[in-house]
């Protein structure tokens, strides 16, 4: 017996499987990927006695059919990995449906035991379920009575697993018994896959007969692919003959017995209350989920869900940008210069290059932070099922999901977040369509822009430019759905909406912290290497010189540099929309690292402010400890700002209320000092007249600029975020489309306003 | 000859059925099945999402939400 073994996990979603996992594994587990796939994939260790014993979550499903990504996982992982044993988590409280992916664990004839899950509940809800009939009813398989958030059951389910993986004769696994036509059928078709060695080798062949009669797409295409053709020949043969004796089809005969069996066992073990009561549950539904107030909650929420991820997280993600350009700089430069190597191209590679790429990922955390700290709350406590139920309807429209709204809302604060949102869909289509669409909704790095332009341009008439762009968005967003829906998802069959409205929980400190730790951590391994490369490639661009002094490497104008003549080449591309000059296009391009970049560097190369001051000049008698000081003071009033941030959310729904004003609260009286940028904004109406002619033309322009800037390939973490989440070739698609429709759109905007006599 | 199916989406809230059988074929289908909607269950009409659509159902002890297109697939039982 080796001292070592693998275990699954496997359960339908919302019944706390991964509570279990996390009571059994505790802080030993490791999140990764499926291989090649999207999915999430959970591994974990624990220790029972001499054995470490290795335990890996299954993604939570209903069934085990070829129809969904995450049940051709599990169940592949169980024919092929073979575990020694499979966990099946099953909620007490809905036992019936849970027990149907038990009866489909036992045809595959691995050893099973149940851990029969938040049994408190049950009990609350009048159900009576007697674990050890259960026991008796599923043919011996051991059922455990659990309780994972609190770690109730948790020793007796390793005891269990312990006596079940050591046991000298492992016990025969309960057969469901399909009656008649069905049983013969099966067997007629065992017998002939045991002829076939190499079927019988890979897959347990009554298992394989029943899913070749069900006309499961997965095992049937492999079979058809692995030259089996008369095993499937009888298995059609077969399917007919049983279509014909009984007038329906063996995949619902098959469905019908296993219920069937549950039946029998739920009978005997389970007692139900004879009046149904009004729990709890129901009481917060009523309202949540009313046809008058439903809305306008979901609404409210996803208000409150925005405000998190767009405004409080504001002062941790300033406090980390000044930490990482002030201090952390200083002491890197004077690191370098102890070296003797400032002033080089190294030093400007560790400063402008590393750090500040490493700073761009670091200021991500808090906005992620409080956006999976919502999310986790939403989904653990049930209502993002009701968010779904309440927003179908609309989000369809656009060939979308119910929960497809949540992470749109997100999409206006940030759209990295919004990308890692779309997690909350199951569907991987419906996944990648609305991370597809997330970053139309314009985020609030774009504001600057349009407010800096508005202003400009429109005087006090900006807000009008500002209000178009978001209707823009949306409506690309629309138009986008539409098209992808009507034309790239033509032939696919329609997706089951069908969805399970879990009983509302109070979701756990515990589980809400390992989901938000999980997802980070997850985050800085895989952005941080495309946001570096990214910002060490532009760091490059602009340091290498190509016009004028060529020995001067580090240390060029921008407009002399790779990165400028590249702006001068993909400048004229921009002519049909009126804004060819090379300092747009730059602006342009450094939009890319973040759309926060795209005013600064208009500031740069139009005002020739040096926007950059360089650090380290200060004359500190003790710059270590001022530093250190600075960096707990900052963090000191970034918390202060976090709640107070929190606290003005009241404010801010409130003031929505046309005739209302509640005053925001200013803890630390810093009035919002307004950026002195006239002198870019009368630079701008200037460059734009230039370029494209006339004031009008130029007006005309900068709109199309806007525009531009709008829609085009969103900034690189969003495009890392992308990568991570659906791999590279959907970032590619996103990149070329967003580039594509935003230079289109702009085009449009411009001759279209020629054409009207606009300019 | 063609008769009318009763189909779930006809129930208003409060009403219950029994299931006849599923139309149609393929991941919907399938995914009613696996949901515990198979022939002989009784489905309760609990509530209408406030846009007409989807709506929420009642059965095996735990509640469902349906498209009014998936519900259509389902027969139900004359009473």
């Amino acid at each position: 017996m080796p001292l070592s073994f693998t275990i699954a996990l496997a359960g339908n979603p919302n019944v706390g499987k991964s509570t279990i996992f996390n009571a059994l594994t505790g802080t030993r587990q490791h999140v990764g990927n499926w291989p090649g796939k999207t999915v999430e994939k959970k591994e974990g260790t624990t220790r029972i006695n001499d054995y470490e014993i290795v335990v890996v979550d299954l993604p939570g499903t209903y069934s085990l059919t070829a129809y969904s990504l995450e049940e051709v996982i599990a169940r592949d992982f169980i024919v092929n990995e073979k575990p020694s044993m499979v966990v099946a988590v099953v909620d007490a409280s809905n036992p019936e449906r849970n027990l149907y992916l038990v009866a489909q664990l036992l045809e595959l004839e691995v050893p099973v035991i149940v851990a029969l899950n938040m049994s408190d509940v049950a009990h609350s809800r009048g159900l009576k379920i007697d674990a050890q009939e259960l026991s008796k009813r599923l043919g011996g398989i051991p059922v455990v009575e659990t309780i994972g958030n609190r770690s109730v059951g948790i020793d007796k389910l390793k005891r269990a697993i312990f006596e079940l993986a050591t046991r000298e004769h492992p016990g025969i696994v309960p057969q469901i018994a399909y009656g008649d036509p069905l049983e013969a059928e099966i067997d007629a078709l065992q017998a002939e896959i045991e002829q076939d060695e190499l079927l019988s080798q890979t897959y347990h062949p009554r298992w394989l007969a029943i899913k070749l009669l069900e006309e499961d797409e997965d095992v049937t295409g492999r079979l058809a692919a692995g030259d089996h053709e008369t095993v499937l020949l009888t298995a059609r043969q077969a399917a007919q003959r049983i279509l014909d004796c009984t007038g329906e089809d063996a995949e619902t005969l098959i469905a019908n017995r296993r219920y069937m069996f549950i039946g029998d066992v739920v009978s005997g073990a389970v007692v139900r209350p004879t009046t149904a009561v009004e729990t709890r549950s129901d009481k917060i539904d009523k309202v949540v989920t009313h046809r008058v107030w439903g809305v306008p909650i979901f609404l409210l929420l996803m208000w409150i869900l925005f405000q998190f991820t767009a405004n409080v997280s504001t002062p941790l993600l300033d406090w980390i940008g000044g930490v990482v350009n002030g201090p952390i700089t200083r002491w890197a430069l004077a690191i370098l210069d102890t070296l003797g190597v400032e002033g080089t191209w190294l030093a400007a590679l560790v400063v402008d290059g590393i750090i500040a790429g490493v700073g761009g990922v670091l200021i991500f955390v808090p906005v992620l932070l409080f956006l999976y700290l919502a999310v986790a709350v939403l989904e653990d406590s049930g209502y993002m099922a009701r968010a779904a139920f309440v927003m179908d309807r609309v989000m369809r429209l656009m060939g979308l999901h119910g929960k497809s709204f949540m992470p749109m809302m997100v999409g206006f604060g940030c759209t990295v977040p919004a990308v890692y949102a779309t997690r909350a869909l199951e569907n991987e289509d419906d996944r990648k369509l609305t991370a597809f669409l997330t970053t139309f909704m314009s985020c609030g790095a774009r504001l600057p822009v349009y407010v800096v332009f508005g202003a400009a341009f429109f005087g006090d008439k900006a807000g009008n430019l500002t209000f178009a762009m978001y209707v823009l968005g949306i409506a690309t967003a629309l138009f986008t759905g539409f098209v992808i829906k009507r034309i790239v998802y033509r032939n696919k069959p329609p997706q089951p909406f069908v969805l399970e409205l879990p009983p509302y929980r109070l979701p756990t400190p515990t589980s809400v912290w390992l989901q938000v730790w999980e997802n980070i951590s997850e985050f800085l391994q895989k952005a941080t290497t495309v946001i570096l490369a990214c910002s060490i490639v532009i760091w490059l661009l602009l340091a290498l010189p190509i016009n004028g002094d060529a020995d001067s490497f580090n240390n060029v104008q921008p407009q002399d540099s790779v990165f400028g003549s590249l702006a001068g080449t993909i400048a004229p591309v921009f002519g049909p929309a009126g804004f060819d000059s090379w300092r747009t296009t730059g602006a342009l391009i450094s939009g890319f690292i973040a759309k926060e970049v795209v005013v600064g560097t208009m500031n740069q190369v139009y005002v020739g402010e040096a926007a950059s001051s360089t650090p380290g000049e200060a004359d500190k008698t003790n710059p270590f400890r001022d530093d250190v000081g600075e960096i707990v003071t900052g963090f000191g009033d970034a918390v202060i700002l976090t709640a107070q941030e929190i606290v003005n959310i009241v404010p801010r729904t409130v003031n929505i209320i046309p005739g209302v004003h509640i005053p925001e609260a200013d803890w630390l009286n810093q009035q919002e000092e307004k950026v002195g940028s006239s002198r870019l904004e009368g630079a701008l109406v200037a460059a734009f007249e230039r370029t494209a002619g006339s004031p009008d033309k130029g007006r005309l322009a900068a709109v199309a600029f806007n525009v531009f800037v709008l829609l085009y390939v969103p900034c690189m973490t969003a495009v890392a975020a992308m990568r991570q989440e659906f791999g590279t070739r959907w970032m590619a698609y996103q990149i070329v489309y967003t580039a594509g429709i935003a230079w289109l759109a702009a085009v449009i905007v411009y001759q279209g306003g020629l054409l009207l006599g606009l300019g | 000859m063609i008769i009318a199916q009763t189909t779930l989406d006809q129930l208003t809230p409060g009403q219950r059925a029994r299931v006849k059988r599923i139309a149609g074929k393929g991941a919907v289908r399938r995914r009613l099945m696996d949901m515990g909607v198979i022939r002989g269950v009784e489905i309760e009409v609990v509530k209408v999402a406030p846009m007409g659509d989807p709506i929420e159902y009642l059965l095996r002890g735990y509640h469902l939400s349906l498209r009014r297109s998936e519900a259509q697939m389902i027969e139900i039982e004359d009473r």
